[in-house]
């Protein structure tokens, strides 16, 4: 190369002249085979010249891009992330959305078919004026400064109108409907339900999380490692896998305690299994790839590497698994809660209230009360996994379901 | 071969001595079962001889090494409720089990099986899509719910079919006992097998051998059955075997609500009663059959199968 440089200018453009024809005559050549064909014409031509250009401006899309396109078509998987966002927003709002205090019984509405119409006066509780005490009534009329009421057993009571609730007869007098009954204690099975999907929900997501963590950590460092590391996680990981899921799920809540945190750490720390064994399964197969062999010709740490390149490219089994991780953790909850070992009363979840309905079954009575918590927890768990089958399709279109 | 042999018998010895470690630091963590066993009678005394009888009065590593040992003989201690050995009321318990998951797997794996074959060779037709949506709802299903639906449906509204008991009854076999759970067990495993043979089944039509199977104008039952199902069974295999393990060591919800005496019933009475030696030798036994399983399994496919590889 220096030497060609350090040629004399002459002699360059001597060369340069005694090549000239032949680079003519090639360029005339492809100029030929580029230009417009017969058969198309002018305007044909500039068509598709334009189209052409604009499909090159464009920007080479991420594969979150084409991902997300895939899933948008997937009609089914669209259906189930609906549903899920409507459990979660059910959830946040139960507060709002919910007709009744979930917590409220009335004993004298128990187990109440669906639709029932309640008639109460609202009284102020004596312990805490600021609560009101729900009187179920069957008629009531206005006499001075009492009101006279009779119950259903037909017995006429009074009550001072200053210990009711409010200021005029709309405002403590109800018919409040109990869209879906009430339960044996006469709460409202529908309140129950949506308080029950937060506690569903917020479990499921905080217990995915943990063994999201715990998984990707072992996975990766597994997958990264290799040698005597990932054959003592491996071993570590089929110990786990070796133990029935529910019964160490059930050992380690009576271990930690009964709660909404430990039941999410008693699951979250049981279902890493196979976030570990895809993240090394990934690792394994992207260590082969340029790009990664790339970071190691850069000098690029082993942080880097495992946090900037490679788990970046598994998000799409990551995410997957995920999903189908959540699914699973909703019905470890509900089974948890079904054997009193969950989240503990007052507060309500489905799985509690299954097993409060589930004495009713034999007998064939009341089965709204099963019903519904389990119609509950299928529609969460069949929304997840159609969400979650639709992302498979959608991250990696050659292995449908 | 041998070798092979050999070496996956010490890799699932070290995965059961992992269990018993486990479990070891998970009963460590609970509370004190000396309290358990004394009920009311709690004086100091009573409390410092039962702690000695069960050797909490050892340091730790002690203690640990103890546990290991009487593990590796089989010795789990008693039962703190009947007071038996823990091991021989698990085994009395483990036929019915053994009962209803393998009655449970074969009617699961022909259904799953047919479901698939059938969805696969008419995909995307009206019967693919409608049981692959079903086999999405039977994964949807927890068993319980499932459990208590078909009780509420075949029990009590229809009363077809008895709904608690087993199928022993004063040394006669009552099989009517045995329907229920046995097809609400088989409805998580056929959705999966028939989704797993789908999959696999489609990929194998795809094949080049199963296309010059079509192009020598082979019959369709010869291409079906001889060429494409003897590929695609491999991964259905894996399932199957997979879930058989898992429905021997854990069928405790379904036997909970059919009250079917297995181990699973067992242990979920044995979690109500704070029976915790019960409890760890539930985990530790179902351990030891999920690691046999999954040990005979492998060896069969080894021996089956020669491009598994012997590493």
């Amino acid at each position: 190369m220096s030497e060609r440089t350090n040629r004399s200018n002459e002699s360059e453009a001597a060369a340069i002249q005694e090549v000239q024809p032949a680079v003519e005559s090639i360029r005339t050549e492809l100029l030929a085979r580029s230009s417009i064909p017969p058969q198309l014409t002018k305007e044909e031509h500039e068509r598709r010249k334009t189209e052409n250009e604009q499909v090159l401006k464009e920007q080479p899309h991420s594969l979150w891009y084409y991902s997300w396109r895939r899933l948008r078509r997937n009609r089914l998987a669209m259906a189930g992330m609906l549903i899920t966002i409507f459990l979660v927003f059910v959830a946040i709002f139960a507060p709002e959305l919910a007709p009744f205090d979930p917590n409220m019984q009335v004993l004298e509405y128990s187990t109440e078919p669906i639709g029932f119409q309640g008639n109460v006066l609202l009284s102020k509780s004596e312990v805490d004026t600021s609560l009101t005490v729900p009187i179920p009534i069957v008629e009531y009329r206005v006499q001075g400064d009492r009101v006279i009421y009779t119950t259903d057993e037909g017995r006429d009571h009074s009550i001072p109108i200053s210990r009711l609730a409010g200021n005029s007869p709309t405002e403590w007098h109800k018919t409040p409907t109990y869209y879906l009954g009430t339960d044996r204690y006469g709460r409202d099975v529908l309140s129950r339900l949506m308080y029950g999907a937060r506690v569903s929900l917020t479990v499921a997501f905080f217990a995915e999380m943990c063994s999201l963590l715990i998984g990707i950590l072992i996975g990766s460092l597994a997958g990264f490692y290799r040698r005597w590391i990932d054959d003592g996680l491996m071993w570590f990981t089929n110990v786990v896998w070796s133990i029935p899921s529910l019964l160490l799920i059930i050992a380690l809540s009576i271990a930690l305690g009964l709660g909404l945190w430990q039941t999410v750490i008693a699951i979250g720390i049981t279902e890493w299994v196979d976030m570990a064994r895809i993240v090394r399964g990934q690792f394994f197969a992207l260590r082969e790839t340029e790009y990664v062999e790339a970071t190691k010709a850069l000098g690029l740490s082993n942080k880097r590497t495992i946090f900037r390149h490679i788990l970046p490219n598994s998000l799409g089994p990551i995410i997957v698994i995920a999903t189908a991780g959540f699914a699973n953790a909703i019905i470890y909850e509900a089974s948890l809660s079904f054997l009193g070992l969950g989240v503990q009363p007052p507060t309500s979840t489905w799985g509690q209230m299954i097993h409060d309905g589930y004495g009713f079954i034999a007998a064939g009575t009341n089965w709204g009360l099963t019903l519904f918590p389990a119609f509950a927890i299928m529609l969460a768990v069949f929304a997840f996994n159609l969400f979650g089958d639709g992302l498979r399709d959608a991250f990696d279109p050659k292995m449908k379901r | 071969m041998v070798s092979f042999v050999v070496r996956r018998l010490v890799y699932s010895v070290l995965v059961v001595f992992g269990v018993v470690t486990i479990v070891f630091f998970i009963m460590n963590l609970l509370p004190d079962p000396s309290r358990m066993m004394m009920g009311q009678r709690a004086d100091i005394a009573t409390q410092t001889a039962i702690r000695h009888e069960l050797g909490l009065d050892l340091p730790p590593w002690q203690r640990y090494l103890r546990f290991v040992e009487h593990a590796a003989t089989g010795d789990f201690g008693r039962s703190f409720t009947s007071n038996r050995p823990v091991l021989s009321s698990i085994w009395d318990r483990f036929g019915a089990t053994a009962t209803l998951a393998i009655s449970s797997m074969i009617l699961a794996s022909i259904v799953g099986i047919g479901i698939g074959i059938v969805s696969a060779i008419k995909s995307y037709s009206l019967f693919d899509n409608a049981s692959m949506l079903f086999a999405l709802v039977g994964i949807s299903v927890p068993s319980f719910v499932m459990g208590l639906l078909a009780m509420l449906v075949f029990g009590s509204w229809l009363d077809w079919l008895p709904v608690s008991g087993y199928m022993w009854e004063g040394g006669e076999l009552h099989i009517e006992y045995l329907v229920l759970p046995m097809v609400v067990l088989a409805f998580r495993p056929v959705s999966i097998i028939a989704r797993v043979t789908r999959s696999s089944m489609l990929e194998v039509m795809t094949s080049d051998y199963v296309r010059t199977a079509k192009a020598k104008g082979a019959p369709w039952k010869a291409i079906v059955f001889r060429h494409a199902l003897r590929n695609a069974l491999n991964p259905v295999v894996t399932t199957v075997s997979a879930w058989l393990a898992g429905l021997l060591v854990g069928v405790y919800f379904i036997e909970y609500i059919f009250n079917w005496p297995g181990i699973g019933l067992q242990a979920v009475d044995a979690i109500t009663r704070s029976d915790f030696p019960i409890i760890q030798g539930t985990v530790i036994f179902s351990a030891l059959i999920f690691v046999v399983v999954n040990f005979v399994v492998d060896i069969i496919y080894a021996w089956l199968d020669p491009r598994v590889k012997l590493g």
